[in-house]
């Protein structure tokens, strides 16, 4: 399969390959999502679309293959490097950070704050506390869009698991990410919700933000994304649009069914 | 000076120093969830640094064999103290803090504390072995010329100082950014590291600034006392801050002032008060282990967080600049 290299393709994945013992997670896959589109990544499951996730993301070593984020290697990079760069991942089953609170866990998101030193915590108070606040204007916001606002108090451990999905794709976003690696962000997440999700993911995705989203929802999958590449078996099936692949014989066999 | 004001000075003084000790404790595992077992081992390394940075030089005779002997005034020990604890904390943690599993140091700290024991012991040039430093120079005793009941007014200045620094210091790093990091780990280090916070580096931090307390408090040990050896860093000394820290209630530093009031001051001191039947010299010192032993299971049980736990961070909302509401137009908050 020839894979085109778009001008602004932010992130290419070239012939991953990851084997846990025996088992190949990742066969051989390589796409590329181009800057300011969403991309589908679905597939049966086993097929190793979160494996793909770890991968890109650093949080599992590739036995092979590159991931080139906005054109720089970061094939095996440490996870909060790859974060640094601007790429920030959700995890399938949602991590709260369970003792901090709702609103603690959006403030951890940002990037290289001030007070993330201890010596400028010491030393640079004032400095801090106008960041914090700054920050704290962002989390209010964020919450209020994801319907948390009025559990911002509570400790994350205590929210419902679809509030804990919530949260995870409202601290991914807090972070200010470039691109967005999301795997099954609506997953449990109750239908009215779910819609005014995609309804932020494509307004993101319009100011720029690009997004590589894991959904086994098909409708959600066509309503949002630009781009879909189906996996099965750790390799690459098929990829293009929602609407052509529903035609596609492999991709029909594979995981639509009927 | 009545002989009781006296033990109930040498009380408050122990009294300051646990609370520093606890208090680095707690930014290890209160926030950090870091598991040092062996916590005492660098309270050691600060008293005897800031002992031998005090003594004069040692002439291998009566005074003993030992590095340095620099003679330096105070408050300079202390922080020689505190950096020698800086530096092994930077050791131990590169072999043990690479390690994504906490269990990994834990196994690491209790070798460490095994290995600096026997050395220390062993290698008489370093702190004079198994008989350890003595005469030890008292601050500021030199300019206040003072006899030593009247003096232990003094070094409770010195601590109650030193603890309330301490006390400002902790409290700020906790209750800032810095502090939310270190709990965001112990909470989750992949999503820490997911949101760009390098783990390793934040444990690091964690764990050398809570060696720089125990070192600090190690030398403000060996200051009062004048002297340290081998028996007094044992795992039972560990044991007690741990103790301490848990029934207080690990992630609140006001917990760990109540839980070095509860198990160093109440349990270890008030003990030594039981009558110690005749003959059997180490029945008091077996109950006391003992009773903090109990004391410990009743917290776990009762009060798994201990008396005062982690409090929960409320972030004041007014004045805020003005959101939107859900679906509002700004997206992409600013
Ligand atoms: N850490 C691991 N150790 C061993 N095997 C693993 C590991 N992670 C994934 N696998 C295996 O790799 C394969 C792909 O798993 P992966 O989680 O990537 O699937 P997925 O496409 O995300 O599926 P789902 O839709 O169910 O989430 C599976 O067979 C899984 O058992
Ligand atoms: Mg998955």
């Amino acid at each position: 399969m020839a894979i085109v290299s778009f001008p602004s393709s932010i992130l290419k994945v070239t012939n991953l390959a990851k084997s846990f013992g025996g088992v190949k997670a990742i066969n051989d896959v390589s796409f590329i999502v181009r800057e300011g589109t969403v991309t589908g990544l679905i597939g049966p499951n086993g097929a190793g679309k979160s494996s793909v996730v770890n991968a890109i993301s650093g949080f599992t070593r590739v036995d092979r293959g590159v991931v080139e984020l906005a054109g720089h290697d970061i094939t095996n990079q440490a996870p909060h490097r790859i974060a640094a760069r601007g790429l920030i991942r959700s995890f399938q089953i949602a991590r709260e950070l369970q003792k901090l609170t709702v609103l603690e866990n959006m403030m951890v998101a940002p990037f290289q704050q001030l007070g993330e030193s201890p010596w400028r915590a010491l030393i640079s108070r004032r400095a801090v506390m106008r960041e914090e606040r700054e920050h704290l204007a962002a989390a209010v916001d964020w919450l209020q869009m994801f319907n948390l606002f009025p559990l911002r108090d509570e400790y994350a451990g205590n929210l419902s698991g679809g509030q804990k999905k919530l949260l995870e794709l409202a601290r991914a976003l807090m972070a200010k990410p470039k691109v967005v690696l999301l795997d099954e962000p609506m997953a449990g997440v109750n239908p009215t919700l779910a819609k005014t999700l995609q309804g932020y993911i494509s307004r993101l995705r319009d100011q720029g933000v690009t997004f590589l989203l894991i959904e086994h929802n098909l409708s959600v999958v066509e309503a949002i994304c630009d781009h879909v590449v189906v996996l099965a078996e750790g390799a690459v099936l098929a990829e293009g649009q929602m609407n052509e692949l529903r035609e596609t014989e492999e991709v029909i066999s594979a995981y639509l069914g009927g | 000076m009545s002989s009781l004001v006296f033990y109930l000075l040498t009380v408050a003084i122990f009294f300051c120093i646990y609370c520093i000790y606890g208090w680095g404790l707690n930014l290890q595992f209160g926030l950090t969830g870091i598991l040092d077992f062996t916590y005492i081992t660098f309270v050691a390394i600060g008293a005897y640094f800031a002992g031998v940075a005090a003594l004069q030089p040692g002439n291998g005779g009566i005074g003993g064999q030992y590095i340095l002997g620099w003679h330096l005034p105070f408050p300079i020990p202390p922080i020689i103290g505190g950096i020698a604890a800086a530096v092994l904390a930077i050791l131990v943690g590169y072999v043990g803090l690479k390690r994504l599993r906490s269990d990994y140091l834990a196994i690491v700290t209790v070798s460490v504390g095994q290995i600096v024991w026997t050395l220390i012991g062993n290698i008489t040039p370093l702190f004079n072995g198994w008989d350890g430093l003595a005469g030890v120079p008292q601050p500021f005793n030199s300019v206040f010329q003072l006899d030593f009941n009247h003096y232990q007014w003094v070094f409770l200045v010195i601590c109650v100082l030193f603890a309330a620094l301490g006390f400002l210091i902790i409290e700020r790093l906790t209750h800032s950014p810095f502090g939310r990091v270190l709990r965001a780990i112990r909470e989750d280090e992949d999503v820490a590291a997911a949101l760009g916070k390098n783990v390793f580096r934040y444990k690091m931090m964690a764990f050398v600034i809570g060696s720089i307390y125990a070192g600090v408090g190690g030398a403000l040990t060996i200051a009062y006392i004048g002297a340290f050896n081998p028996s007094g860093f044992t795992t039972m000394e560990t044991f007690i801050i741990w103790a301490a820290m848990l029934v207080g209630g690990s992630g609140n530093n006001r917990g760990m002032i109540l839980g070095a009031f509860l198990v160093p001051v109440l349990f270890n001191e008030g003990t030594r008060f039981l009558p110690s039947p005749p003959g059997n010299p180490l029945l008091a010192e077996s109950i006391r282990g003992m009773a903090i032993g109990l004391l410990l299971i009743f917290a776990a049980r009762y009060r798994p967080q201990g008396i005062l736990p982690e409090r929960k961070t409320v972030f004041r909302l007014d004045g805020l600049p003005q959101g939107g509401e859900a679906g509002g137009d700004r997206l992409v908050p600013q």
